[in-house]
């Protein structure tokens, strides 16, 4: 079942201006739904579990969506923690996202683990042939001065969709440094608190 | 998106600390309007994790008067110390306190489902300092036996006063019920020494042992108060794994519980802006008329503020210190299976430090020191957090306990203290929180170990936002917000 807590597990982010398509990819690459007039923030969604398998191997992905705080960039530094791969993304029929990207790129490295994959996604593809914003070698050349990878999607139309998750997790689990410096299970040393267990000064009874 | 004056919102709540952000995260999933905002440019307030760029002008604020329950702040780096590392990779907690595993905030966290997202690690031994006998001698650190067995094996006891403190250890967790009630009730307010002195016969130095285990500031806690927290302490022994009563959130303690509830917030729909305070208001009106420092006119049901008294109860002197030593001797775990410790405590009692001038300390001094593993410092470094109660000597004495603790961990040589942040804090201040639909959150006391009563006005602050809505029974159980999905096939 897709919730099997004993894979190996991988936390991605998905970051970028509002309204650029991360809540949209997202829901189409996870639960195949596109709403083509929802322009709504996100509300009650925490994160995603999907299990994708690479290279014949299962992983458990838990994808992180940006829950409105991008909106005054408030995302705190807690979100970041414990991420091995981000994926930012900007919509292609809106300039402004593309040139808020550097800050993005900035705020993503500063806050995760040296070698963190990085993805950039030019989100609404469907609208390149009349809207189109920003070109896909712009979108490529800031990709390569970050050392991300890149490629455009479309949550509408569904091309691209599982692209940039398949390549970001196969770049992931290529690179067992990133693995080890994110350390998604728990240290060694952490508590669980939903299991009680015995022991302790004196036990919990009058006698 | 709607703009921000376009919106009635049911409460703006400035702020980030613990107490507001508990409130944002037990009104998640209450559909109400939330706009949460604060004047600093992170999260966490006077709970806040501070990266050494960070600390530094939370410093210039503390001086210029900006931060009401902060004064005397100062950063030194000792002269020829190398090996501080780059400004992020440190997280300095301006709350580091350890949370005991009943404490009701840890019951919130996992009835809430927000304990998901934090790691929290083991607190491990408690030590005492004593002093050297004579100069050729290096002080020592004795570990408090923690565990049942481990009071009936160590040898630092004799047989005798081992039977007092079993006699004491089983009446306490039972001191509630008669006839326990009948030894200790007398003497309520009275020094806990004195009780034990007299009904255990202990020694000063089991007393000292019991004493630190309460963290008891002035180490002159009553009987009363003495007896429910040692209670606390004994009986969170054990709850979470072998041999530790007590957890601490990684990354910067409180700091990080503060931002995992803003992001809980933020999944139910609180808008979120930081930088940004209010500039004025019009109070009386209903809806009241709230101006923020970012220009936005705003009308809100009600406001949540952090209450600007800074008349507290009482103040503490602290010393941050980044160390360049992992002092592994102090992480050891104590007990079969137990998880690696990241946190120690060591107690200095009173009367065991002196200042250059030869003045004794007059309170005890605690240090909770960090092992890397909390992730506050680089790997081979580690984080002294020092706390006393503030006199004219204070500082002089937690300088003094720096040196003592470095001389009495080091092998053949004191390890090295890299960077210091000092400062003092007030505490507990009393302004009466609530007035109309305006909530002020008081400076709540920041014991060593988290206290409950902290949770208290939270629970008064949702009551008021969420008025005849409010169900007690409600108030923070939350299911998961999961989602799973259809496997996906390479």
């Amino acid at each position: 079942m897709a919730s099997d807590d004993s894979l190996p597990t991988l936390k991605l982010l998905l970051i970028g201006p509002s309204g650029a398509g991360k809540s949209a990819l997202l829901t189409r690459y996870c639960d195949d739904e596109f709403e083509p007039d929802s322009s709504t923030a996100t509300i009650g969604i925490d994160f995603k579990i999907k299990v994708l398998n690479v290279r014949g191997k299962p992983y458990r992905l838990t994808l992180f969506d940006t829950a409105g705080q991008e909106r005054f960039r408030t995302l705190s530094t807690s979100f970041y923690r414990g991420a091995h791969g981000v994926l930012l993304v900007y919509d292609i029929s809106t300039r402004a996202s593309f040139l808020g990207m550097e800050k993005w790129f900035a705020e993503a490295e500063a806050n995760t683990v040296e070698g963190v994959a990085l993805y950039l996604v030019g989100a609404k593809l469907d609208k390149a042939e009349h809207n189109r914003e920003v070109t896909p070698e712009e979108g490529r050349a800031l990709a390569e001065a970050h050392g991300a990878l890149f490629c455009e999607v479309s949550a509408k139309s569904r091309e691209n969709v599982r692209r940039p998750f398949v390549e970001i997790v196969d770049h992931i689990v290529e690179d067992p440094a990133l693995i080890h410096a994110a350390k998604t299970g728990r240290a060694a040393g952490s508590v669980t608190l939903d299991s009680n267990s015995e022991g302790g000064y004196l036990p919990n009874c009058s006698c | 998106m709607e703009s921000l004056s376009d919106t009635l919102w049911d409460v703006v709540i400035c702020g980030t600390g613990l107490q507001q952000s508990l409130l944002a995260l037990a009104l998640s999933r209450s559909d109400k309007k939330v706009l949460h905002i604060d004047p600093h440019d992170y999260y966490g307030g006077q709970d806040a994790a501070l990266s050494l760029q960070e600390a530094e002008s939370w410093v210039a604020d503390v001086e210029a008067g900006k931060e009401p329950s902060f004064r005397s702040a100062l950063i030194t780096k000792p002269d020829g110390s190398t090996g501080l590392g780059f400004p992020r990779a440190y997280s300095l907690a301006l709350s580091p306190q350890l949370i005991h595993a009943r404490s009701a905030l840890l019951e919130q966290l996992v009835s809430s489902r927000a304990y998901r997202q934090v790691e929290f690690l083991a607190v491990g031994s408690f030590f005492i300092f004593n002093p050297a006998q004579d100069p050729s001698q290096k002080p020592t650190l004795a570990r408090i036996p923690s565990t049942r067995e481990d009071v009936f094996l160590t040898t630092a006891i004799p047989t005798k006063a081992k039977r007092g403190l079993m006699k004491f250890l089983k009446f306490v967790l039972d001191y509630e019920s008669s006839p326990q009630t009948d030894l200790w009730q007398p003497d309520a307010e009275a020094p806990l020494t004195e009780f034990l002195s007299r009904q255990f016969k202990m020694d000063t130095e089991l007393q000292t042992y019991i004493i630190t285990l309460s963290l008891s500031l002035d180490g002159k806690i009553t009987t009363k108060d003495g007896l429910a927290v040692i209670r606390r302490h004994l009986s969170s022994m054990g709850m979470y794994g072998p041999g530790f009563a007590a957890i601490y959130p990684k990354w910067g303690g409180l700091s990080e519980i503060a931002q995992i509830s803003c992001r809980a917030g933020a999944v139910g729909g609180a808008v979120y802006m930081l930088g940004t305070g209010i500039k004025a208001m019009k109070e009386g009106e209903d809806p009241i008329e709230v101006e923020l420092t970012s220009g936005d006119v705003i009308k809100t049901r009600s406001l949540v503020r952090s209450g600007n008294d800074a008349t507290g109860q009482i103040e503490t002197a602290r010393l941050v210190a980044v160390v360049g030593s992992p002092i592994k001797s102090l992480f050891e775990a104590t007990a079969e299976g137990a998880p690696t410790p990241a946190v120690a405590v060591v107690a200095f009692p009173a009367g065991s430090l002196s200042t250059p001038g030869g003045k004794a300390s007059e309170y005890p001094a605690y240090v909770s020191v960090h092992s890397s593993d909390t992730g506050e410092c680089p790997n081979g470094q580690s984080v002294l957090y020092m706390t006393t109660l503030a006199t004219s000597e204070s500082q002089e004495i937690l300088d003094q306990a720096l040196d003592s603790f470095l001389g009495a961990v080091g092998d053949d040589q004191a390890p090295q203290c890299l960077y210091k942040l000092q400062y003092k804090r007030l505490e507990g201040s009393t302004q009466s929180p609530a007035h109309g639909s305006i909530f002020d959150f008081t400076i709540p006391s920041t014991s060593l170990s988290f206290n409950d009563s902290t949770l208290e006005p939270v629970r008064d602050a949702w009551k008021m936002v969420m008025g005849d809505a409010a169900v007690d029974a409600e108030y923070m159980q939350f299911t998961d917000r999961e989602g799973a999905a259809e496997d996906d096939d390479l």
